[in-house]
């Protein structure tokens, strides 16, 4: 009887390590090329904080510079968007041909043409039904209706193409490590199913929702609940979020200097970054282009990193 | 007595240079853990009369505002504004700029 009990002991532990402990499950990705640097002049970063693609283009939120910067997939500068309306650029989205920008100091999310041309804005700042208070990111679905990291408000917020309010997850002012609850949300993305992906940023996880609004599932270390670290699966402030084309999750992790990849369900596949002695804060927004390349803004050298699937 | 006017006339430049220089606060701020928030804090700072520029070093979490000629910011006004932004000012010091 006692072995029994041990042995059911020993074995829930096993799965349970093997669970939280997970192993890659890919060829590792090659860094191809970084381009930036800090400064103003074009083609230069003051802290990127955001990066999506077109079908041929990759845009930056060249945040402390106030504007966006559009490159072609070999880092050669192309254009740079209106400054003048920009406050503080976040994450970004490419979507039904436009550019959503998450301006967290306006507290709105601007939208340009892909060529830069302003369009409009959404939102105002404040706590209520369709404001926001710091918007980190921005996603976008098919019929148009706009999905905002509300950060300061600890909620993400479905808004119509004109702003209207229509649901929210997530309370303002209340953070909570529960299901549904938020610890400032930094990014969201939408799966070609309408999923709904979030990064938690201080809860250091991923929570999805499904299409009908719904709590799906999370994950980020044991339990998804506020317990960080650097082994695969886990994460230490979680700050950006997309889709790649096979429909996988990209998740930066701002604290532990990568980029993390992992099936809908959140089960780990792969993880690549720079080598680093400790946090350097080198991967803090992700995008992936139709062929699967990876593009990283790297908030800590001013770049853009450029990588590939392995082979 | 030319030695004293001349004396006079460099201590008040001496001290003109540096008033108008303004003053440097590091301010020591628990859980400054990405941009995110550091530019949350910057957004409440920024908004400040007489903040001139706000800076962040994360690896040590400080932040690094720049108060214009003239301006003081005392602690318990920083300490409310860090407050506001969702975090705790841990310590401060300032040094003339």
């Amino acid at each position: 009887m006692k072995i029994q009990s041990l042995f059911i002991i020993a074995t829930t532990l096993l799965l349970t390590s093997c669970a939280w402990f997970p192993s890659v499950k890919e060829p590792p990705y090659q860094l191809v090329k970084t381009w930036g640097g800090k400064g103003e002049a074009t083609g230069q970063f003051n802290e990127p904080t955001g990066v999506a693609v077109s079908k041929s283009e990759v845009f930056v939120s060249d945040s402390r510079n106030g504007r966006i910067q559009v490159f072609d997939f070999d880092g050669n500068f192309q254009r740079v968007s209106d400054g003048g309306q920009l406050g503080r650029p976040m994450n970004l989205t490419v979507a039904n041909d436009e550019l959503y920008v998450a301006d967290y100091f306006n507290d709105v999310i601007q939208i340009y043409t892909l060529q830069g041309q302003f369009l409009h804005a959404i939102g105002k700042p404040g706590a209520g039904p369709g404001e926001l208070n710091a918007p980190g990111g921005v996603a976008v679905a098919k019929n148009g209706d706009l999905f905002v990291a509300d950060f300061y408000n600890q909620r993400v917020q479905q808004l119509d193409a004109n702003g209207a309010f229509i649901r929210q997850w997530g309370t303002p002012g209340e953070t909570g490590v529960w299901a549904g609850e938020f610890n400032y949300p930094t990014d969201v993305a939408l799966s070609n199913d309408g999923a709904l992906y979030v990064t938690d940023g201080y809860n250091d996880r991923v929570q999805s929702f499904s299409p009908n609004g719904d709590f799906s599932h999370k994950w980020g270390g044991p339990l998804a609940m506020n317990i960080f670290g650097s082994f695969n699966g886990w994460f230490a402030t979680v700050t950006g979020i997309t889709i790649g084309p096979q429909g996988n999750v990209f998740v930066a992790d701002f604290y532990n200097d990568r980029v993390q990849k992992f099936r809908p369900d959140g089960e780990f596949l792969n993880t690549f970054g720079l080598p680093t002695q400790g946090p350097t804060h080198t991967a803090i927004a992700v995008a992936v282009a139709d062929d699967g390349t990876v593009f990283v803004a790297d908030y800590a050298n001013h770049h853009i990193q450029k990588w590939r699937p392995g082979e | 007595m030319k030695k004293s006017m001349l004396l006079t006339v460099i201590s008040l430049f001496w001290s003109a240079t540096l008033f108008a220089a303004g003053t440097q606060y590091n301010l020591r701020v628990d859980g400054l853990a990405c941009p995110f928030c550091a530019y949350g804090i910057e957004k409440k700072l920024i908004n400040t009369e007489g903040v001139e520029s706000v800076m962040f070093d994360l690896e040590n979490g400080l932040v690094i505002v720049k108060a214009k000629e003239g301006v003081t910011l005392t602690e318990s006004m920083l300490k409310q504004l860090i407050n506001d932004a969702g975090f705790t000012l841990r310590s401060m010091s300032e040094q003339p700029l």
